[in-house]
């Protein structure tokens, strides 16, 4: 659909906070396809984590979440979550985006937000939007009101003990299970992987210990213990899995942990298996090679009991070779053949003696031991080497009696194979070790050992296993007297079965095979387990059978056995680390019997852990991988939503234009260790404190400190930490602190029901915002102690969790006081993601990587076409963040204009079906909600008591109403049953009722015959411990919506034609930039001036502070809005005039002293109609020529006055008559307008002495830099206090009048005078007169201050309550030329969502009145906030215009005589839902 | 008494910048947090840094120059590690202190004096924490007077 060579009519925008909303909603409603690219899994920002917002203490979520809600589901806006902008190519208007999507593991489409997956799984993280105050699941929705209103799993890569074991064991889900006491599902989970899960928990050397990131604090988890206790407890009753029953036989040869393994598998893919055992008895050498004391043989028998319930066969005393052979497998009809022997030939040593009668070696005498044959170990025992074998037959020696046994290892204890702990076992039990000797010899007596000859070697180079070589010490032999000899110096495996079979043997004597599919030399034959490696750990065999099944399930299916698979290397994990805020937590030791005990018998050492202990132990574990993959989640999600194999995605975009709304984060005042912030637990930061405070936060809104959880009776809230502080290079001012400081203050006074000592230490209160000097009174009236200094310590006082400031106070002196709570206010800086975006995107930042922008571009990247907005180009509050949203919207809908609604989705329905005069056939839908419903209403009653309620033709259940398919079930069910009313009785209609109107809109009924009844958040939820009477309150709240939908009628809603050209009052900057960027849309636009030139009072400014040259802007921006062919200018002219509504306005205008009228026809009206500058009273202005106002000052230096820029002393005076009681607002203009005027005199004449005196500098963002830039300068800054003004005077001195200025220097205390050649004062921005007459003409409100008073101070910035009128600029509030730029673009592109239609449709609720009733009285049209009702006075009835109605109900709450109604929400449809409530 | 500001000496402030560590004096915002985290003034209430600025800044120069006040600064950088606006405020003591003696406010040997002072008082310390015999318990009852006289003792011993 993309247009020829012309832009794409789509915007990409970056972040999904409260700016990225404003801007994506504007652009999508304004004819944009939007796709709205947000990292985390859902929308909402910084915003949704605070509690109130200042100045008028709305609950934060309660205002964003319908924006949330609008967003998510408008039809125009792509919401990509979990998604990242990698880089853009192309030209403005033709971008190719590319975004990286990181996979959710939740499918959007199926997951209904139920909550489920959450409740189960094992893994709690700090919960960053409760910025750790509160625990999460790794599965999760970042915040309840979250949009998209699903869940997301968090996932690193695999953690290190799973990557390690040769297994693949999910080490990490079975301890995560365990620590949450579900024994049973982690044995499940160990399982998966391993068949002889008893075995392993006992004598696997996890190889996952050694590489587990415990050992960066202090020791490994000890995971065998952890899952020998989970085998040895859990109930193992589980159902056997279900198994598709193939035909295909396998032959498996030996049963040892290989051939088991590999059966296990086999077997559980439905393949039939036989294994064939040689020895009487199954196991291999986990039976005959371990001796009991470590492997009780019970357990091992457990575990192939478990095996052989899967229908796996082991035919014991039955060796493959020579009768039956391989070949005999093959035509007994196995299809494959697993060889699995093992190694249990032993090596021999090699010296004289060694057939003598008393030598024995290793591997035979463990496992005669272990056949329970008899074994002699009399006397003195010498044992021969130093691996497992030599330790287990030394330990067996002392348990058979044994004199005294002696280890002979030619090696040191560093080079020994064996085990540390299994070496430091046999010692304790009396085993000694004798190192670096080696038998020459064995001395024998009529073929009897009698002894040992050894010799003494000493450690040479390195050999090939990397080990020192020993090499003998010349005479250095020497004879020990032995009884019985071990020796015990490897095992190799008998590979005499293999003759004649054609499969070949290595050199070191192990089966030949393909390293990666374990394939012999002869077709259908695989070998694997120690006579494949050589004598090697069971763990390994036991994935050696593992992947040995993958491959005969490959072969047996004529597939191609290497596809996708390689020689795994386990490479280390890249998550190595450890979380923060874990502490050193002691290993548990493993309880063993007692010494006396192991004597004799074999009676097992270790005991193993209690629960506690094992709980204990597994809570330790780190989650390194974050979500463990124990896929609790997944057998939970009944909606079938969770999908663990998702991976990332890159996708190409194409689009025309790109918004950056990257937001901001939070300074981080850990590194600051003076004010003890994660060192105290009652330091908090401000971000904290808003979640402390929140209802929905991690303390439910109580107010408590958090290290006792008792109320605080002192808080303290410290200011500019990571602001204006150029020693942590963030010398800029973040703006917001301070006024949130003061809410949270205010707040927390709320809070608690006593007298709350509230301080704020700051430097300067910078409430520069609209009303924001209000609120600051207001703060101050409430006791709230603002102490002007910076806190240099916080310290807690000992034991008490109190916290000592120290501080110079007001009167110069150090001071330290005490708090129970301390909040810093920390700063905005950018994140380290937003600068990598930007250069990614080749965009400019400042110096502290903040986006650049120009002053008279603000919401305009370096790049073209990339558009920025909210605090990613500097710290700012919600309203200017929406209004710069909106401004970037209008921007790049102007660089688009060409393209609109060449990519928007227009729904097509089916026509409505006319129901009006039907009798009620109404269906009732009734939501389980999984269990959150089902598991305490009983839903099945309550669906039977809907049947039988008046009308009801259909009631069922489901278990998502939400769900996609239910909402095809339920179109199903309207055309089945001839459905006119539709009831879903589920959740709340804030989030659900706009799906299921479109869904029965889709079936062809009006919308408005929707109802809905709250079963979940009103009762199943409340009622959870009381599920009968919750049942009867759900059939109650059903039997209500159904007695009001018997009376729903379809409304149809007014379409109103709009007029697609705008009206702009001012032709200041504001008024002209709004105008010209909608003339660049293609609107037409009327420019209403009242002087005879534009510029308004940009023409009395010469350069910003940024030395941006005004003037040029300026005529520049006049010459563009003159020459526009779309713009028609009307200068000296007035408005008389001014009517109709939203699209349809007409507005007369009156020219040249009333000789011409005009009637303009506009869809739309903005406001720009500035503000003056006040004519001060003070400090004898207009009777000094020396004082002057900081405009005029500004004219005197453009024009190089000499008086003024070549004088000695100049004196400046802010806040002269503002911040008082007449006009006690902020001009928010004026500390930067001083300082840029004196920056410009030292300039010019360095040497001038500057003195500014002032209450506060509000030099907020990055203004900070000039007023350092004025002090470094040498420009004097002194301080006053509002009740301590300044005095100026004449003084006469030599026949000259002084103009003397008197103030105080708080610092020294001290009185101080300038005799001053020039004062300059700061005057305060006033709105000019006829304001007032413009909003009585459009029905729109000002302040008290006269300033006009938009919708809402947060969200809609530009808007009114009325519709189709919006504000800019200064008639709006003070503001720098920057900010009313980006809010006229703002304005205009507000406007263009009304304009871009052809229709507007009104809201189908509207007010009506019944003209038969209404006596006119006019008590409505009074209270209409939207100016909707007006009374004819002629037919003396009140007359609502439902374009204008926006359905609140307030006139039929004030009718007198009831003829005014809300339609939707009628007096009948009411009550008769109250009388079903109480009938009984 | 007021003070006139443009009758001071206004070019002082200049001078200091001028001086090796005085640059930053002028971007001093009077925070306060110099003064509180002082050790100096917390045992002198009349020694306060910020003060010291603000009477540079305000041209104060004989007043800063021919004080004690320069003086007692124990070079610690404690304030100069803080400062948020990186007013070097130790280095700026340092300046004052060259300048005073420059323009003959103090005689060159006081310098020298006051250094020895300061290498004293550091071995006194040294001396004093050295001589304390249990290291490991609160119990011990610490009476710095008499670990001084001890201190004292063995430093002239080492004389």
């Amino acid at each position: 659909m993309e247009l020829k060579d012309g832009p794409i009519g789509a915007v990409l925008v970056v972040g999904g906070g409260i700016g990225g909303i404003q801007a994506a909603l504007d652009l999508a409603e304004s004819g944009y396809y939007v796709y709205l690219v947000e990292k985390s899994p859902a929308i909402g920002g910084v915003m949704a984590q605070l509690d109130k917002t200042f100045p008028t203490l709305d609950c934060s979520m309660c205002i964003l979440s319908p924006k949330l809600i609008e967003c998510g589901r408008h039809p125009n806006i792509e919401l990509l979550s979990c998604s990242e902008l990698l880089e853009v190519e192309g030209e403005p208007g033709n971008f190719r985006a590319r975004v990286l999507k990181h996979p959710r593991y939740v499918d959007l489409a199926k997951c209904t937000g139920c909550g489920e997956c959450a409740e189960v799984c094992p893994i709690e993280l700090p919960s960053e939007f409760e910025q750790s105050l509160a625990a999460r699941k790794a599965i999760f929705r970042p915040f309840a009101q979250a949009y998209p209103n699903a869940f997301a799993i968090e996932k690193r890569e695999r953690p290190p003990c799973g990557l390690t074991c040769p297994a693949g064991t999910n080490v990490q889900g079975y301890v995560a299970l365990t620590a949450k006491g579900q024994y049973e599902e982690a044995l499940s989970l160990i399982k998966e992987k391993l068949p002889i899960p008893g075995v392993l928990g006992r004598v696997c050397p996890a190889p996952c210990e050694l590489k587990c990131n415990r050992t960066l604090l202090e020791e490994p988890i000890a995971i065998r213990a952890i899952k020998r206790f989970v085998v040895d407890t859990a109930r193992d009753e589980s159902p056997l899995p279900e198994i598709e029953e193939r035909e295909e036989k396998i032959a498996i040869v030996g049963s040892g942990p290989a051939g088991l393994a590999c059966a296990y598998h086999l077997r559980r893919q439905g393949y039939k298996v036989t294994i064939f055992e040689a020895l009487p008895v199954a196991g291999g050498m986990l039976y005959v090679g371990i001796p009991e004391y470590r492997l009780p043989k019970d357990v091992l028998e457990k575990d192939i009991a478990g095996i052989k319930r899967l229908g796996v066969e082991i035919r014991t005393n039955t060796p493959i070779g020579t009768k039956p052979t391989i070949d005999d497998l093959f035509q007994q009809g196995y299809k494959a053949v697993f060889a699995a022997v093992g190694a249990h030939r032993s090596q021999p040593l090699g010296v004289p003696g060694e057939d003598a009668d008393g030598v024995i070696h290793g591997v035979d005498f463990l496992r005669e031991i272990s056949l329970g044959k008899e074994v002699k170990a009399k006397g003195k025992v010498a044992i021969i080497g130093g691996g497992d074998v030599a330790i287990d037959s030394a330990r067996s020696a002392l348990r058979l009696g044994a004199e005294e046994v002696t280890i002979l290892y030619r090696r040191t204890r560093v080079e020994m194979p064996a085990r540390e702990e299994e070496v430091e076992a046999a010692e304790t039990e009396g085993v000694k070790i004798e190192y670096l000797v080696a038998p020459a010899e064995i001395l024998t007596e009529k073929a009897k050992v009698t002894g040992v000859r050894c010799t003494r070697m000493e450690l040479g180079e390195p050999d090939a296993s990397g080990r020192r070589r020993p090499i003998p010490i010349p005479g250095s032999e020497f004879d020990l007297k032995i009884d019985t000899v071990v020796p015990a110096v490897g095992q190799a495996p008998d590979v005499s079965f293999l003759e004649g079979s054609g499969i070949r043997v290595t050199q070191r004597g192990t089966l030949e095979v393909d390293p990666v599919t374990l394939e012999t030399s002869r077709e259908g034959v695989f070998a694997g387990g120690d006579c494949q490696t050589g004598p090697w750990i069971a763990i390994e065999a036991v994935a050696a059978g593992a992947k040995a099944a993958e491959s005969i399930i490959r072969y047996l299916n004529h597939q191609d056995l290497r596809e996708g698979r390689v020689i795994e290397e386990r490479e280390p994990s890249s998550v190595s680390f450890v979380p923060f805020g874990r502490t050193k937590e002691p290993r548990a030791k493993m309880p063993t019997i007692p010494i006396e005990e192991r004597g004799s018998g074999f009676k097992e050492v270790e005991l193993g852990f209690s629960e506690a202990v094992t709980v204990k132990e597994a809570s330790r574990c780190l989650a390194c991988g974050i979500c463990s993959e124990c896929m609790q989640c997944v057998a939970a999600c009944k909606a079938n939503a969770i999908d663990h194999s998702m991976q990332e995605e890159t996708v190409e975009l194409r689009v025309g234009a790109v918004i950056l709304s990257s937001g901001f984060d939070e300074f981080d005042p850990t590194p600051l260790n003076n004010y003890g912030y994660r060192k105290y637990p009652n330091v908090v930061t401000s971000i904290e404190f808003e979640r402390m405070l929140s209802a929905s936060g991690p303390f439910q809104g109580e107010l408590v400190r958090c290290s006792d959880r008792q109320p605080p009776r002192r808080v303290a809230w410290i200011q500019c930490v990571g602001s204006r502080d150029e020693s942590l290079h963030r010398g800029y001012c973040s703006s917001v602190c301070c006024t949130y400081a003061i809410k949270e203050a205010i707040i927390a006074g709320e809070h608690v029901p006593f007298e709350l000592e509230r301080a704020i230490f700051f430097m300067d209160i910078r409430t520069q915002g609209k009303d924001f000097d209000k609120f600051y009174e207001r703060g101050k009236e409430q006791g709230i102690d603002f102490v002007r200094a910076k806190v240099y310590e916080v310290q807690e006082r000992d034991g008490t969790g109190n916290l000592l400031l120290k501080y110079v106070a007001e009167d110069d002196k150090p001071n330290t006081r005490e708090f129970d709570l301390v909040v810093l206010s920390v700063g905005l800086q950018p994140s380290p993601e937003c600068i990598a975006l930007a250069k990614r995107l080749g965009i400019q930042l400042n110096k502290y990587g903040f986006c650049h922008t120009s002053e008279f571009s603000p919401v305009e990247t370096s790049r073209a076409g990339i558009y920025v907005c909210g605090a990613f180009s500097g710290p700012k509050d919600i309203p200017e963040t929406v209004m710069q949203a909106s401004g970037a919207a209008g921007a790049a809908s102007a660089l688009l204009a060409p393209a609109r609604d060449t990519l928007v989705k227009k729904k097509e329905y089916v026509p409505e079906k006319d129901v009006s005069g039907e009798e009620p056939r109404i269906g009732v839908f009734i939501c389980q909600c999984g269990i959150n419903i089902g598991g305490y209403v009983a839903v099945p009653e309550v669906v039977e008591y809907a049947k039988s309620l008046p009308d009801v033709v259909y009631a069922g259940d489901n278990l998502y109403t939400c769900s996609q398919d239910t909402q095809e079930k339920i179109k199903e069910m309207i055309e089945e049953h001839n459905l006119n009313r539709v009831i879903v009785a589920s959740c709340t209609p804030r989030t659900h009722e706009p799906l299921f109107q479109e869904t029965i809109r889709e079936a062809g009924l009006n919308k408005y015959l929707f109802e809905m009844a709250n079963i979940r958040d009103q009762c199943s939820w409340v009622h959870m411990h009381e599920p009968e009477k919750a049942t009867e309150k759900a059939k109650d709240l059903v039997k209500m919506a159904v007695a009001k939908a018997r009376l729903k009628e379809a409304l149809k809603p007014l379409s109103i034609p709009v007029n697609h050209s705008a009206l702009v009052i001012g032709g200041g900057i504001a008024g002209m930039t709004s105008a010209l960027n909608l003339a660049d849309q293609g609107f037409e636009v009327h420019l209403i001036e009242r002087s005879a030139g534009l510029g308004g009072t940009a023409n009395r400014i010469h350069y910003t502070i940024d030395k941006g040259d005004v003037r040029t802007f300026v005529s520049n921006l006049a010459k563009s809005v003159n020459e526009h062919p779309r713009i028609r200018v009307y200068t000296n002219a007035w408005i008389v005039d001014a009517y109709g509504y939203v699209g349809n306005f007409t507005t007369e205008i009156m020219r040249y002293r009333g000789r011409v009228i005009e009637k303009i026809e506009h869809g739309v009206t903005i406001i720009a109609t500035g503000a003056e500058e006040y004519k001060p009273q003070e400090y004898l202005y207009g009777r000094d020529p020396r004082v002057l106002t900081q405009l005029e000052l500004e004219d005197e230096i453009a024009r190089s006055n000499p008086d003024v820029v070549d004088c000695a002393n100049l004196v400046m005076i802010q806040c002269a008559g503002s911040r008082n009681g007449e006009r006690p607002y902020c001009s928010r203009v004026c500390c930067n307008q001083a300082i840029k005027n004196a920056l410009k005199l030292k300039e010019l004449k360095p040497d001038m002495n500057i003195y500014v005196l002032y209450r506060d500098m509000r030099t907020y963002g990055f203004y900070e830099e000039h007023y350092e830039k004025a002090r470094q300068m040498g420009v004097i800054f002194l301080l006053y206090e509002p009740e301590d003004k300044p005095e100026v005077s004449q003084i006469r001195r030599d026949g000259q009048y002084l103009l003397r200025v008197k103030g105080k220097d708080p610092v020294l205390g001290e009185e101080v005078a300038i005799d001053a050649d020039i004062l300059a004062l700061a005057v305060p921005i006033v709105p000019p007169e006829e304001a007032r007459e413009l909003a009585m003409l459009y029905k729109v409100p000002l302040n008290a201050d006269s300033f006009f008073l938009e919708a809402h101070v947060k969200l809609r910035p530009v808007d009114f309550a009325t519709e189709g009128v919006f504000v800019c600029g200064l008639a709006h509030a003070p503001k720098a030329i920057g900010e009313s730029i980006a809010q006229a673009k703002a304005a205009a592109s507000r406007a263009t969502t009304v304009l871009a239609k052809e229709t507007i449709t009104a809201e189908g609720i509207v007010a009506s009145v019944d003209e038969n009733i209404c006596s006119g009285c006019g008590i409505c049209e009074a209270l209409c906030p939207y100016g909707a009702i007006t009374v004819d006075e002629k037919e003396k009835v009140a007359k609502v215009n439902e374009a204008l109605c926006k359905g609140c109900g307030t006139c039929c709450g004030a009718c007198p005589s009831g003829a005014a109604q809300q339609r939707g929400f009628t007096a009948d449809q009411i009550i008769s839902m109250v009388t079903a409530a109480v009938e009984v | 008494m007021t003070i006139v500001l443009n009758e001071q000496d206004t070019k002082f402030k200049y001078e200091v910048a001028e001086e090796p560590g005085g640059e930053n004096i002028k971007l001093c915002f009077a925070c306060g947090l110099c003064t509180a985290s002082c050790p100096v003034a917390d045992i002198d209430p009349e020694y306060n840094p910020r003060r010291i600025i603000r009477m540079v800044l305000l041209g104060m120069r004989k007043e800063v120059l021919s004080s004690n006040l320069p003086w007692l600064c124990t070079q610690c950088y404690t304030c100069q590690a803080h400062c948020p606006q990186n007013v070097k405020f130790s280095d700026v003591m340092k300046a004052l202190r060259n300048m005073a003696v420059r323009e003959g406010y103090v005689h060159p040997s006081f310098m020298e004096q006051v250094k020895e002072i300061d290498t004293f008082a550091q071995e006194l310390r040294h001396q004093m924490v050295l001589s304390m015999v249990d290291k490991k318990s609160e119990e011990v009852e610490v009476a710095p007077a008499k670990l001084a006289e001890e201190a004292l003792g063995t430093l002239r011993a080492r004389s």
